[in-house]
């Protein structure tokens, strides 16, 4: 239940940090980078949870399709348990290349996305050099954003994080 | 044993794989319907995260007046504690008529919009934007509960922001010009040569359909039409930032600024006289 609600929290948070403060001079995707950590857990059921309530949220705030963002999401948990099952991500360097790699994935499944669902100037158009710098940034961030989460988790351990997100699915 | 363990694992897989892609394709198919079910799912989301919005935006500018009229100021404190305190309390009141001063010009701009469009209006505050790079919208803190409706137009006094796409009860969504899927009748003030006005994304609209020889030059305003029902007739759009006619085709290219500053909205009017209800 810890790790659901501070996830939540989390999640909630930095949509709000996002809207607040950096929009609209900064462009990074926080959220996506929260997902993409909670993928690499241990526990899938919290990393589709964690997807499912931040691309809905998302969505609820966008003139897309709702769904677009959930898609995208899942994307990320997609990119996710791949990376957890094929590298072992300890290093910065390696935090970086995963997380470039798992926001392109996740760029590359909106496009395709909106272009399904009839919006084709979207996947047609070109890659403005605004989606790329702030995928790269984000993807920047996350060895920064991982070492404060798993700092986060060992504070929460002895309320129980540890005792859900145990290695019981793959 | 290995085999069925790993053949259930593999079972197990697809089933999330194919549960997830239905589960996706399901919500994208009842969306592009209109489904009444994923409105009021739309509606519950914004309608319990907004009120954060407006909470810490609120707190934020709390804890900013707390630090620039005191908390700025303990270092002088230091050196002269009667005059830090009076510094502190004339910093902190300054700061204060300067922010109920600057509420006034924008209220005052606001009220004579009102009376420049003499049409039923409702003042609104905006609360939150979509920050991802997809799409254009806002949200107010105004709804359905106080007469906001969808294909109403949202002004600001500086030119037109929006129109309503999505109505929650005490919420509405703004898709404002600049998004990609906003286009109304425009025309050039000056030379009264229409055509349509498209958002483009980012902070930038165009205005299609306008022959070569038809007479527009850098710094043209845009104006609504009236056509469409939607803007009220002669509010500004934008102003032209180039008109180039060597392009293939018969018609210009010509780049539009809004007048507005769609990133940082404060408060607006929502016209209340939307004759045509577009979807987004």
């Amino acid at each position: 239940m810890v790790p659901f609600l501070v996830l939540t929290l989390l999640g909630l948070g930095l949509f709000y940090f996002q809207n607040l403060v950096l929009f609209p001079y900064v462009h990074l995707r926080l959220p996506s980078l929260l997902i993409f950590y909670a993928s690499l857990q241990p526990r899938l059921a919290l990393a589709f949870y964690l997807a499912g309530f931040l691309g809905l949220l998302q969505d609820s705030y966008a003139l897309t399709p709702l769904g677009l963002h959930l898609n995208g999401a899942l994307v990320l948990v997609a990119a996710g348990r791949l990376a957890r099952r094929r590298f072992l991500m300890t290093s910065p360097g390696s935090q970086v290349l995963a997380s470039l790699a798992a926001l392109a994935a996740q760029e590359v499944g909106l496009r395709i996305t909106l272009f399904l669902v009839g919006y084709p100037h979207y996947f047609m158009g070109k890659v403005k050099w605004l989606h790329l710098v702030e995928i790269v940034f984000t993807a920047l961030l996350a060895p920064l954003l991982f070492s404060l989460l798993q700092a986060l988790e060992r504070v929460l351990r002895p309320w129980g994080w540890s005792a859900v997100t145990a290695d019981d699915s793959s | 044993m290995p085999f069925f363990t790993r053949s259930k694992s593999r079972l197990r897989l697809s089933l999330i794989v194919c549960a997830t892609l239905v589960l996706v394709f399901s919500l994208l198919s009842l969306s592009l319907r209109k489904s009444a079910a994923l409105r009021q799912l739309e509606s519950v989301a914004v309608s319990v995260t907004a009120p954060g919005f407006k909470a810490l935006s609120a707190g934020g500018q709390s804890l900013k007046r707390l630090w620039f009229g005191y908390l700025y100021l303990v270092g002088v404190q230091k050196e002269n504690e009667t005059l830090r305190r009076r510094l502190a309390e004339a910093v902190q009141r300054e700061a204060r008529y300067q922010e109920a001063l600057l509420a006034l010009n924008r209220l005052e701009a606001l009220l004579d919009l009102k009376r420049q469009l003499a049409l039923p209006v409702i003042g609104a505050r905006v609360v939150a934007y979509d920050p991802s790079l997809w799409s254009r919208a806002a949200i107010i803190d105004q709804g359905r509960s106080e007469g906001v409706e969808v294909g109403q137009a949202v002004v600001a006094p500086a030119g037109i922001v929006g129109r309503i796409v999505e109505t929650y009860p005490h919420y509405a969504k703004v898709m404002l010009i600049v998004d990609r899927n906003s286009g109304a009748d425009a025309m050039i003030q000056r030379t009264r040569v229409r055509g349509i006005l498209e958002g483009k994304g980012g902070n930038r609209c165009s205005l299609e359909f306008v022959p070569k020889n038809a007479d527009v030059q850098e710094g043209d305003l845009v104006l609504a039409s009236g056509l469409g029902g939607i803007y009220p007739q002669g509010l500004v759009f934008g102003k032209v930032t180039s008109a180039d006619k060597k392009t293939a085709g018969v018609f210009q290219k010509i780049e539009v600024n809004p007048t507005v500053d769609l990133s940082s909205l404060e408060e607006v009017l929502v016209v209340k006289t939307a004759k045509l209800a577009l979807s987004p």
